[in-house]
């Protein structure tokens, strides 16, 4: 599954993600093994807002499609 | 004292961590604004003494995430941070957290104390820190840290001597290096530190991950690609930030509210979000339109009144003539500026300070990207509507430079407040006074016009962007700050810094424009001028924007523009409302009243037909070559000041001037 397949307000955990994605990601603190979580959309869901070790970081869809995620906990 | 002695401090951290707040505290009102050397992005400075016989010169580098390069802000901090030239060296570096998301910004904070310059953490936000129930130990970070951490609260002050105190004491760190690279790029690190006598190893990797020859060298001898090695440093360095948070840092979740989800569940709503950000934008469109009206209007009556007192006192002449004609109307169009700046400005610094302004990028983004623009460019976009001139400047705002170049080459296709007396002449004149579908069809071809306005730019810039050179485009991520209140005291600096640059830079250039022009008003090849009388040194038609107006009508004549009409086009150079005085000098009217050389201008008979000279054909003819020419040396100068090149600015008045060209001639064919 992947971030972009989120509904507002679920969380799940970052997989290991393939080669290829902008490093920056990492460096925002957006990294495998961390607590994700949808916090809110832009119209027509593009782009997406995702709060990861306390910031809100924002990333279109098409990014947010690359990240693999666990399924999200219901709750 | 010279800049050269002062120490040099750079102040380095992530966006949105009170950096220009901490900037303004240190260094008040003695700043200058200039840009970093081959970028044309902002470098803010500020000289003040902190000590008897110690002056600091303190330096605001862009926000960053990292001090690996993935956009210009990057670049432009890495090489601040690697020069070795004495003047530019940097002595010092205060490190910015925020006191409440501190983890990424230890992350950038470790970067830089590996880079082996003498450094001291500056934690921001202390009262909301507080608020929110958080507790930092200080001192078991500093000494973890090897330098010092000062609590510091830029709203009150509080912090600030301690801070300079151990700014002026500070040391590298010797605690470093945080973070080990992999055993396969030491060999080769070794070599490029002594190779280029850097001082730590992580200068190296740095250097070499973001130079793309030793990059690749790096990636052949380990085999691992640089992305996987900048990733593999992120996830040691995040291990070791969340060691020391767990130690040092403790937080009550009962106490910690956060107002930002609250105010983000209606601010980002994807109904009411949006009604929001039309409404400011609404806001600032009327705000710009009609707030600055009554200003700008007082400062054109100051100047109009010392003018005509000016007139009235002294003799007769040359020179009295080039104050009151050329001069003092030239400073009154630089200063006329000064209220839509100062409005915009306090705007937009609103807009960023409270942390809005990363919303509207975030709801317009989708909108504006077929474009080549983010949601940046919606505020020169609507800013544009009543002036170039403010419009241009915001994108100063803008970090990204392509996107920052695309905004400046299309925002004078925008229908600027200027436009609207000649559209409200020449639609007067030719457009019928009907009604169709109960709609009055000037009213639609004004309305039309706006459109056009918005249509042409838009569409250039989506033009533009599929020629314009790619660098590597930055991926779009986008930190949302919390929502805070503003302080005061970063709008008036916002407001201050951008009206002086705009009044001694551009202000230059329009000044010198407005003189020649006047020249070429008051002087002509055949005849001398005659400054003893009241009126006009010599008639228009005898001048040389006169007879360059002939020399251009052969060249005029396919879009049905006669010899006054092309000299009303070159005068209105000056300002683009220029074009109805003019009118009214060539056709020998009194008053500039509208109706009056309306219905003069309604007189005027084509020589060859017989038949009235405006027709539809000259008349849609000429609005649209205003619609698309950048006749307006203010925007001229705006341009070449912000994008510190006048060839940029030269290249978009001749093709815009031909774009018109072109639109005019083939309505002209086409109507007539």
């Amino acid at each position: 599954m992947f971030l972009s397949e989120l509904a507002i307000g679920q969380k799940a955990i970052v997989l290991q993600a393939p080669d290829g994605l902008p490093v920056k990601l990492f460096e925002m603190g957006c990294m495998p093994g961390e607590e994700i979580e949808l916090v809110f959309a832009a119209p027509f869901a593009d782009p997406m807002c995702f709060r990861v070790q306390g910031t809100l970081i924002s990333m279109r869809r098409a990014l947010a499609a690359l990240i693999p995620i666990t399924a999200p906990d219901v709750g | 004292m010279s800049d050269k002695q002062a120490l040099r401090i750079a102040l380095v951290g992530r966006p949105n961590t009170g950096k220009s707040t901490l900037f303004n505290r240190l260094t008040g009102l003695n700043q200058k604004v200039g840009n970093y050397p081959g970028v044309t992005m902002e470098r803010t400075m500020g000289l003040s003494k902190w000590a008897p016989g110690v002056l600091a010169e303190v330096i605001d580098l862009p926000g960053i995430y990292s001090l690996h390069a993935s956009s210009t802000d990057e670049e432009v901090v890495m090489n601040a941070l690697f020069q070795e030239d004495p003047a530019e060296k940097i002595d010092r570096v205060i490190g910015l957290a925020d006191g409440t998301n501190l983890k990424t910004c230890l992350f950038v904070f470790s970067q830089v104390l590996d880079l082996g310059l003498p450094a001291v953490l500056a934690v921001t936000m202390v009262d909301e820190m507080e608020r929110r129930g958080m507790e930092l130990k200080v001192s078991d970070l500093s000494e973890e840290l090897g330098c010092a951490v000062v609590l510091v609260n830029t709203r009150t002050g509080e912090g600030l001597q301690a801070l300079r105190q151990a700014v002026l004491e500070a040391e590298p760190s010797q605690k470093t290096p945080f973070f080990q690279p992999g055993g396969v790029h030491l060999h080769w690190l070794a070599q490029v530190q002594a190779a280029k006598q850097l001082a730590t190893p992580y200068r190296a990797w740095l250097w070499g991950l973001n130079q793309t020859e030793d990059a690749e060298t790096i990636h052949a001898e380990s085999g691992r690609p640089p992305q996987r090695a900048r990733t593999d440093e992120a996830i040691q360095r995040y291990r070791q930030v969340n060691q020391w948070l767990r130690r040092f840092f403790i937080a009550d979740p009962v106490k910690d509210r956060r107002w930002t989800a609250r105010i983000d569940r209606v601010v980002v709503h994807p109904i009411w979000g949006s009604f929001i950000l039309f409404g400011l934008l609404f806001l600032l469109f009327q705000g710009l339109f009609y707030g600055s009206e009554g200003p700008m209007n007082f400062i054109d009556d100051q100047f109009a009144a010392l003018s005509g007192w000016l007139t009235d006192h002294l003799a007769s002449g040359f020179f009295s003539h080039l104050l009151t004609k050329g001069v003092i109307p030239g400073i009154a169009g630089v200063l006329i500026f000064i209220p839509q700046i100062a409005l915009l400005f306090a705007f937009i610094s609103l807009l960023e300070e409270s942390g809005y302004m990363a919303r509207v990028v975030f709801i317009m983004d989708r909108f504006m990207r077929p474009f080549g623009l983010s949601g940046k460019s919606v505020v020169p976009m609507v800013s544009g509507t009543a002036c170039a001139i403010p419009a241009i400047m915001s994108t100063r705002n803008m970090e990204n430079g392509r996107e920052r170049l695309l905004a400046i080459a299309v925002t004078p296709l925008i229908t600027c407040s200027a436009r609207l007396p000649v559209y409200a002449l020449l639609i007067g004149l030719v457009i019928p006074d009907h009604s169709f579908l109960g709609m009055n069809i000037r009213g639609v071809v004004l309305l039309g016009l706006y459109v056009l306005g918005f249509v042409a730019a838009l569409g250039g810039s989506a033009l533009l962007n599929r020629f314009m050179p790619r660098k590597k485009t930055p991926a779009f991520l986008l930190e949302m700050p919390p929502y805070r209140l503003p302080i005061g005291r970063n709008v008036l600096y916002a407001v201050w810094n951008r009206t002086k640059s705009f009044v001694t830079e551009a202000g230059k250039i329009i000044l010198a424009i407005s003189i020649v022009l006047w020249f070429f008003a008051s002087f002509g090849p055949d005849r001398k001028p005659d400054f003893t009388q009241d009126h006009a040194p010599m008639a228009i038609e005898e001048s040389y924007i006169g007879h360059m107006g002939m020399a251009i009508e052969p060249i005029m004549a396919p879009l049905g523009f006669d010899w006054k009409v092309s000299v009303a086009v070159l005068s209105s150079f000056v300002a683009r409302e220029v074009f109805v005085g003019t009118m009214a000098t060539l056709y020998s009217v009194d008053d500039e009243d509208s109706a009056t050389i309306r219905a003069q201008m309604a007189r005027q008979v084509d020589p060859k037909t017989g038949q009235p000279y405006f027709t539809l054909a000259v008349g849609v003819s000429l609005l649209l070559f205003y619609a698309f020419a950048m006749q307006c040396m203010s925007t001229f100068a705006v341009v070449a000041r912000e994008t510190q090149s006048y060839q940029f600015a030269v290249i978009q008045f001749i093709v815009l001037g031909l774009l018109a060209y072109g639109v005019a001639w083939i309505a002209y064919v086409l109507l007539s």
